[in-house]
């Protein structure tokens, strides 16, 4: 370990947080954890990608390597380079993200070959069989779970060093405006992609009268598009699909009350695995000092710990039962919004995520080299 | 110095010259006094059991004859034979732990996964070395695909950094080259083929009673210029010129039996089969001329030298790699690989036009000093030697799974 130097971390993901990789979940997660680790100082980062062609860029200061995806597989957590030969041979740790596909088994593979220690994060991308029943995960120095649910997934597999770590969240970007008007809880946004799974559709169910709900996302899913608006038509329900960070942010100032409504089971009766290792999108709206109403799906109860600004509900008529609720005015106190808020700034915020991770990577590398 | 050889066949199984290099390398640096240990595939043939103890027959073979085209083959066999055989890999570094060699003497790598177990070795930094008596390297990347290459470190030219290359011939490398684009940036040792001779017994009389006795000893095949053979020998016959042929080895005989007897040969070609080397070396006393009309790409053919040694002068395809170690019309009568030239060069033997017992003795001189086998072995301890270098025998407990992992990541790449 080199101890006189800042400590040379590499991040692996397949994708990288653009509209010229993707615009993801996973992405943004990387891209805020590569941000809250440079909080802390004493370590110095690339991010490798896989895309069509080699590049390196610079962005908020951080050096991003896309390597030519060499993969026979299509998708984008199959992807794989055999350029990390040569590329990593001088970092101290490497962080293996999507650690569970086949970009992560292929990427585990030769990190551990280059023996420089590891860290492995699954973000919801796979299920890997050779890194879970084959065991792959054990070649792992040490895993950092997005929640403790997204552990509990891994936890049968892999015994060794773990730290989880919710968020980080910008807490100064996705902060309420000072022109801000007070909050109406009567009106509640969603914000999600229009996807089956993310049970926007449950919400559309329990919307009493005298709420509105404005459901912000881009179309991935188009016949649930279709049963959402008519679903909606007798609701004071708007769709708002093309929102860019901007107007997402003017539209959580305007709003009152986030829901997160994902769901095991979509309203087609399929199955969804993992669903929400990290509502990422719930914390940077109770960020924004906006109370939550969540469903009861993966990690999202793990977020509001506190019913004062956060409830948890399993289904339709429980969820109904909240928003009755807010309507009578029982629900939400006055302080929600600054109580969520300061549970995310103090818990989830950019310094505190990044002093973690940087005391895990510390404890890492001592570990490996005892 | 504690040398483990590692290759896929080991007699009594062989298919040429490479696995008989391999065994008369391995018993002679061990009657010098090196500890030996063998690692290769299990033998359906009956073992000496005095080698028990060193030649451990613990790997499978994935059947898989280079060159030899086989439709029937499933991909998936291929894909064990030249890339990864996860029980394989284990038993190297089984092998590596309980044997601890000094050096890791690689030889034919193909049919037992050879790609993952050089990977091993890169690995585990222990000081290994190739002889190249054939294009493993060109098999290996003609045949594993480029993403998979990638997981063990094999694309380009990276797989054979940290090895010492061995090669029979400069025409090897060459080919090597050629076809891959595989070069070796630290170069590499030509450790060309050698004959040993203790079993050699003095050369007879040349063509006694006028009659041309030429031998041939390879597998019988059309690789090997058997169909040349025949053809040359219907020239020879329709000339009336008094000769014999004594075809030594196996293969495909009956095809060629059938040839000869539809070409009116059967007073002239014999098919004598398989013979040891130490009878073969005797029998040369009693021939006039070796026919070695082999592939032009054959790598170093060992046979000719061994002929050459006894006194035969062989007859050889120009452009082989044996052909690089032999002058022409001094140790050798050298001829384009056609019918035509081969011919020639056998009636011209017949007519008495080259004087056999001179080029006889010369062969003899060559082998003898530069390519004798005790100069083989000296070069062979000289680069071992330079090579050693410390390595951590100490195994990390889950190197198994990693190995796993790249053996199953490289099926899944493959095969979905």
């Amino acid at each position: 370990m080199k101890t006189d130097k800042p400590l040379r971390v590499a991040h692996l993901n397949p994708a990288y947080f653009s509209p010229d990789s993707y615009v993801g979940g996973g992405e943004r997660y990387v891209d805020y954890l590569m941000q809250s680790l440079q909080t802390v100082g004493g370590f110095e980062q690339v991010l490798f990608s896989m895309g069509k062609e080699d590049q390196f860029f610079l962005r908020d200061g951080i050096p991003i390597r896309v390597l030519r995806n060499e993969s026979s597989h299509p998708g984008m957590t199959n992807a794989v380079s055999a350029a990390l030969w040569r590329e990593l041979t001088d970092f101290d740790l490497v962080h293996v993200h999507q650690c569970l596909t086949l970009f992560g088994a292929y990427s585990t593979a030769i990190v551990r070959s280059l023996k420089i220690p590891m860290i492995g994060t699954d973000l919801g991308g796979g299920e890997d069989p050779q890194m879970l029943r084959g065991r792959g995960v054990g070649l792992l120095d040490g895993v950092v779970s997005i929640s403790q649910y997204a552990h509990n997934l891994l936890g049968s597999f892999f015994k060794g060093p773990h730290e989880i770590l919710i968020g980080p969240i910008d807490t100064e970007r996705f902060r309420a405006g000072a022109a801000r008007p007070p909050r109406d809880p009567r009106k509640l946004i969603c914000v999600s992609r229009i996807l089956p799974h993310k049970g926007i559709d449950r919400v559309i169910a329990a919307l009493p009268e005298g709420l509105s709900l404005t459901i912000v996302g881009r179309v991935y899913h188009q016949q649930y598009y279709e049963l959402l608006l008519g679903m909606a038509a007798d609701k004071d329900i708007r769709f708002v699909l093309d929102a860019d960070d901007s107007a997402l942010l003017a539209l959580y100032d305007a709003h009152g009350i986030f829901v997160q409504a994902s769901t095991a089971r979509d309203i087609y009766g399929n199955d969804v695995a993992k669903p929400e290792l990290m509502g990422l999108t719930t914390l940077e709206a109770m960020s924004f000092g906006l109370p939550v109403v969540v469903s009861d799906a993966g990690s999202l109860p793990e977020l509001v710990p506190d019913p004062r600004f956060g409830r948890v509900f399993s289904d339709v008529p429980t969820l109904a039962a909240i928003l009755r609720e807010v309507v009578a005015g029982s629900w939400p106190g006055p302080n929600a919004g600054d109580l969520a808020r300061a549970h995310v700034v103090q818990h989830h915020g950019m310094e505190t995520i990044g002093h973690r991770l940087a005391d895990f990577y510390r404890r890492t590398l001592a570990g490996k080299n005892q | 110095m504690r040398i483990l050889f590692l290759t896929n066949l080991y007699p009594p199984v062989i298919l040429g010259g490479y696995e008989i290099a391999c065994a008369q390398t391995a018993e002679a640096l061990k009657k010098r006094g090196h500890e030996v240990r063998v690692l290769t595939s299990w033998s359906h043939l009956p073992t000496p059991i005095e080698a028990a103890d060193w030649v451990h027959r613990r790997l499978d073979l994935h059947w898989h004859i280079p060159h030899m085209p086989n439709l029937t083959y499933e991909v998936r066999e291929l894909h064990s034979a030249v890339c990864s055989s996860y029980s394989n890999t284990l038993h190297l570094l089984n092998a590596l732990t309980e044997f601890k060699p000094d050096i890791v003497s690689l030889w034919n790598m193909t049919g037992i996964g050879g790609l993952a177990m050089m990977d091993l070795l890169n690995y585990l930094d222990v000081p290994w070395a190739i002889y190249l008596g054939d294009r493993v390297p060109v098999d290996i990347a003609a045949n594993v695909p480029e993403d998979v290459r990638g997981l063990f470190n094999a694309q380009g030219s990276r797989l054979y950094e940290k090895a010492r290359i061995q090669s029979v011939s400069q025409n090897l490398l060459d080919e090597i080259e050629d076809h891959s684009g595989i070069t070796f940036a630290h170069g590499a040792d030509i450790v060309a083929g050698w004959a040993d001779l203790s079993y050699a017994v003095p050369h007879g009389p040349y063509m006694p009673d006028g009659k041309a006795r030429f031998v041939a000893a390879s597998s019988i095949s059309a690789h090997k210029g058997t169909d040349l053979i025949i053809e040359a020998s219907v020239r020879l016959k329709d000339a009336g010129i008094h000769f014999s042929v004594d075809l030594l080895g196996e293969g495909d005989v009956p095809r060629y039996i059938d040839m000869v007897k539809r070409l009116h040969l059967q007073e002239h070609v014999r098919f004598i089969g398989q013979r040891s080397y130490p009878d073969l070396l005797r029998s040369y006393a009693d021939y006039d001329a070796f026919l070695c009309p082999t592939w032009e790409r054959d790598p170093f053919p060992f046979a000719p030298l061994g002929a050459a040694g006894c006194g035969t002068p062989p007859i050889i395809t120009g452009n082989c790699g044996t052909s690089e170690r032999l002058i022409d019309n001094v140790h050798c009568i050298k001829i384009d690989r056609t019918v035509d030239d081969l011919a020639r060069a056998m009636m011209e033997v017949a007519a008495g036009q080259h004087d056999l017992a001179k080029m006889g003795r010369a062969g003899r001189r060559l082998v003898t000093s530069d390519l004798s086998f005790d100069r083989h072995l000296d070069r062979m301890e000289t680069a071992f030697g330079e090579h050693m270098r410390p390595w951590n025998v100490s195994i990390d407990p889950t190197l198994p799974l990693l190995l796993f992992l790249k053996h199953n990541l490289s099926v899944r790449l493959r095969f979905g």
